[in-house]
């Protein structure tokens, strides 16, 4: 049988002397990270009204896109739009007789993130036909994500094209039917929908749209 | 919530998770410069700190729900799922002062971490997850971004991390 050693003399204080350097410890460097933290945290200097807009929306809603589907919408007609971009400058989407490339953008979505450079380089190359408007929508804007705020990266990436900015709840998104981003709404100039496709489409999907566009 | 209230909770937990790593780091550096004998640095401390990383990595992701409204992505809930658990066997654990609890904790660290890991990769590289954005809540998309590449699958990975190194730690104290 094992016998079970007696704990030395002054054993326990020093195990409890241990314990409180641990929590002393503890609490002093939390204290530094909250100090640290706070310290850092200041307010960013950025309006937030300037993220959203106020846009107007006339007409029929596009069913909701569903992708690798028939797009049960082509050949209804797109609501009209109007609103402006995040210097006030007014923006419509309407049927002015031009064909038109609408394109959805998020903020803190990756895959705009990607595409808009894509985008910007084709039209800085000529590639967007002169009778073809390409119009951004920038929706989904939420201001706790990153990329904040949505103009800031737009002007950064040179974004030359005019520019709609939806509201909070996403008005202009939820009318053209947008079920993910980025998101592309092809109107010939009667604001009918010749086709509508979302995620990265590259040069090629460009290039695609604009004949599309140019074909209506 | 204020915005600067946030962001203050976003540098807390950053810079609480570089100590967490850095702590972590340092024990296998002392493991493995010392040898079996580090093992025993911790002792029972360990179950407890381990625990304590839960308890902090579960109140932080219920904050970011509930009072931020960060709303989770489906690969955060898997994630949460690792990490509920732990916050409540670690300190069934520590109070039993039961060793073996390393046995059934550090298995569900690891399977978190795992997630963890393909949530980071997915936010770099989010062509693996297709090439559109859910517009509510796409895991490929980042909700908060510190020092340039920190998001919160980042933070849930270091908690896992630091939960498996410590339980590796995790030997009973002499009585």
């Amino acid at each position: 049988m094992t016998q079970r050693t007696k704990p030395k003399p002054g054993a326990k204080d020093a195990k409890g002397k241990t314990t409180l350097w641990w929590i002393v410890g503890g609490v002093v460097g939390l204290g530094l990270i909250v100090a640290l933290a706070a310290s850092i945290a200041t307010e960013p200097e950025v309006d937030e009204s300037i993220g959203y807009g106020d846009p107007t929306v006339e007409g029929e809603p596009l069913p909701v896109y569903a992708a690798g589907t028939q797009d049960v919408a082509l050949g209804l007609t797109a609501p009209t739009v109007s609103g402006a971009d995040w210097e006030g400058n007014p923006v419509t989407i309407e049927p002015n007789g031009n064909a038109k490339i609408i394109l959805f953008l998020a903020h803190w979505c990756p895959h705009c993130q990607n595409e808009v450079p894509v985008v910007q380089d084709w039209v800085d190359a000529g590639n967007l036909p002169e009778d073809v408007e390409l119009i951004s929508v920038v929706t989904s804007t939420d201001r706790s994500r990153t990329n904040w705020p949505p103009q800031d990266w737009l002007e950064e990436e040179g974004w030359t094209s005019p520019s709609v900015m939806d509201d909070q709840i996403g008005t202009v998104a939820a009318n053209y039917g947008m079920a993910g981003t980025p998101f592309y709404v092809v109107l010939d100039g009667e604001n009918v929908n010749l086709g509508r496709v979302s995620g990265e489409i590259g040069v090629d999907g460009l290039n695609a749209l604009a004949a599309l566009a140019q074909s209506g | 919530m204020s915005a600067q209230t946030i962001l203050f909770f976003n540098n807390f937990f950053a810079i609480l998770t570089v100590v967490a790593l850095v702590g972590a780091v340092g024990l296998l550096i002392f493991r493995v410069v010392r040898g079996p004998e580090a093992a025993t640095l911790l002792g029972s401390k360990a179950v407890w700190l381990a625990w304590v990383v839960a308890l902090v990595a579960t109140i932080g992701s219920l904050m970011y729900s509930e009072l931020f409204h960060y709303v989770p992505c489906r690969l955060c809930w898997f994630q949460r799922i690792a990490m509920y658990p732990l916050a409540v066997v670690l300190l069934v654990g520590a109070l039993r002062r039961e060793v073996a609890v390393k046995f059934y904790a550090i298995p569900i660290a690891l399977i978190g971490l795992v997630i963890s890991i393909y949530h980071n990769v997915l936010q770099f590289f989010p062509s693996l997850e297709g090439t559109s954005c859910d517009p509510l809540v796409p895991c490929s998309a980042r909700s908060i971004e510190m020092f340039g590449f920190m998001d919160l699958p980042f933070m849930a990975g270091a908690g896992f991390i630091v939960i498996a190194v410590l339980l590796a730690f995790y030997t009973k104290a002499p009585e």
